[in-house]
């Protein structure tokens, strides 16, 4: 067993465990191996990014943590549950690829789902939700509230999908390549809006992307997966001071730590090859 | 963030792909679009040219063979005769048709849900159905005359039949149609299997059962009229006035039925599209369907 990697935090105290996670699909001699030997911790309020080449896990790392797939061998736990149980008391928001919207709800009431549904954890009262109307607004969304998804530009449809995940305060929060559809200035946008969210209401998070600059923008941590079998093979910890905004992308500091993750993804796909 | 542009409104309200921008807007020619789709020539005269064409051609044959088809005349005059009599009939085998679609529909839609929350009956109940749909029906019908008798229950059951697989298919692929990652939200969120048939799948389904009801409607009258042929036996029906006209050869009688029977089913038809576009608004075949 490798060693747990473990990641740098100030903070105490363990949001996300991932311990030595196994994950194949087929069987017998078809068995694909998709993860091996994941292991992976982040404190609260840690903003940890998944990069690597494609076929490296991500994805499918991410939607075992989100209770979407089993694992084979090791354990996933959030805030010391299993991940079954946070799911049943709502601490998991999930942003997947595309926004995922219902187009025949308006913008309200498709950010209202997550409160519609699964209603037991909120009947002790012990949890306060946002006002949906609030939430939309505070995403620059208080204009469209009525419209339907249709109605929408592309960046606009992601940022409902967010704040669809914001709206029930889940303290863990796992976003799948959310801008991977939309245009690049868009997509520039919405990196630096999600940032000042984040900034002002530090949930946990588990970040899959491909960009290297959204990574090291975004991150407290940027771990880089190597594929084929899917395996952690570094943990960058992005030291850049918080907060910070979209001229952090123009400092030495910002370069130097993109050479740093650009060489050791190099690296994972020639270990891919 | 607040400052950052707010992309997407502005755009596309200000957006007219058909005008030139600098353009002063006191230079704009008169534009056509002020008159409604449908109120221009060239979207009702080639329908209405193509029916003035068959009626004559119609009318021209008629007159030299009055034993094949008999004069529009003749037709009106049958129709304009006895109006009560045809409006009777009608509603009896209008009812036959909408009871009989009600039930199909309905039965063929709880079982795909059903279908769609336990794979195993799907497995068992599909190739059943399969069987069903390739059986022609209308053979059973005398079997069910004998069994129920003259009434109309035959006749609800033979129309109950036919509309049964189309509705079941449609039904089975629109409850399966929803977006696969609006899914993993849902699951995500811990929603159970009610909470995410009744919020996502079944207005997912919508889209597909309409299409499913824009051919089970109709077809519900088929299956009414033709269920009258084989089950005759009552005294009312456009199905069995037809039957009955045929063998004293009154081809006004026939034709005069028939066309009551093509407007009915116009009548079904738009009544669908019409529910249709209020259920669908947000669906992007909404606006195909104008």
């Amino acid at each position: 067993m490798e060693p747990v990697v473990s990641v740098p935090s100030g903070q105490s105290g363990s949001a996300l465990v991932i311990d030595g996670v196994y994950k194949g699909y087929g069987s017998g001699t078809a068995r694909v191996s998709v993860i091996e030997n994941v292991s992976l911790q982040a404190p609260r309020g840690q903003f940890v990014t998944l990069i690597g080449p494609s076929g490296c896990g991500k994805t499918t790392l991410l939607r075992i943590v989100a209770g979407l797939l089993e694992v084979d061998r090791g354990t996933v736990s959030i805030f010391g549950e299993s991940v079954q149980r946070a799911s049943a008391a709502k601490h998991i928001g999930l942003v997947p690829q595309s926004p995922a919207l219902l187009p025949w709800r308006t913008v309200l009431d498709n950010v209202r789902l997550p409160l519609q549904v699964n209603k037991k954890p909120d009947s002790d009262g012990s949890r306060s939700h946002a006002d949906p109307v609030a939430v939309l607004e505070s995403f620059g969304l208080g204009d469209v509230v009525g419209r339907r998804p249709a109605q929408l530009s592309g960046g606009m449809q992601h940022r409902v999908a967010i704040a669809r995940a914001f709206v029930f305060d889940p303290p863990v929060l796992l976003m799948d390549e959310p801008f991977a559809a939309v245009d690049e200035l868009t997509r520039e946008m919405l990196r630096h809006e999600l940032l000042s969210i984040w900034q002002r209401n530090k949930k946990t998070v588990l970040f899959v992307t491909h960009s290297i600059a959204e990574a090291i923008t975004l991150s407290d941590v940027v771990v880089i997966m190597s594929a084929h079998p899917g395996t952690i093979q570094s943990v960058i910890p992005i030291g850049l001071p918080r907060p910070r905004d979209d001229l952090v992308e123009t400092t030495e500091e910002f370069h130097e730590l993109e050479r740093r993750v650009r060489l050791e993804l190099r690296d994972s796909w020639r270990g891919a090859r | 963030m607040s400052e950052l542009p707010r992309s997407g409104v502005d755009e596309r309200t200000d957006t007219h792909p058909d005008r030139p921008v600098l353009e002063p807007a006191v230079a704009e020619p008169p534009r056509r679009r002020a008159m409604p789709g449908w109120a221009r020539p060239s979207v009702w005269l080639p329908p209405l040219v193509a029916f003035a064409v068959l009626a004559v051609a119609w009318q021209l044959y008629a007159v030299h063979n009055p034993f094949v088809i008999p004069t529009l005349g003749k037709i009106f005059h049958e129709l304009a005769s006895r109006p009560g009599f045809y409006f009777r009939n009608a509603l009896t085998t209008l009812k036959e048709a909408l009871v009989g679609a009600a039930f199909g529909m309905g039965i063929a839609f709880l079982l795909a849900v059903v279908m769609s929350y336990v794979r195993i009956v799907e497995r068992a109940v599909l190739p059943l159905a399969v069987i069903l749909n390739v059986t022609p029906v209308i053979a059973v019908a005398p079997a069910l005359v004998v069994a129920f008798g003259f009434g109309p229950t035959p006749k609800y059951i033979i129309t109950a039949v036919l509309v049964f697989f189309p509705f079941l298919i449609n039904s089975l692929i629109g409850l399966r149609s929803a977006d696969p990652l609006a899914l993993d939200v849902l699951r995500t969120l811990h929603a159970s299997r009610t909470e995410i048939l009744w919020r996502l799948r079944l207005p997912s389904s919508l889209p597909f059962l309409c299409a499913g009801a824009r051919i089970c409607v109709p077809l519900s009258l088929i299956g009414a009229v033709v269920a009258e042929f084989v089950a005759a036996g009552q005294t009312n029906g456009l199905g069995t006035l037809i039957v009955t006209a045929a063998s004293l050869s009154d081809l006004p009688t026939i034709y005069a039925s028939v066309a009551v029977l093509a407007v009915m089913g116009i009548v079904l038809f738009v009544l669908v599209v019409l529910v249709q576009r209020r259920l669908l608004a947000w669906h992007s075949s909404a606006t195909l369907t104008k």
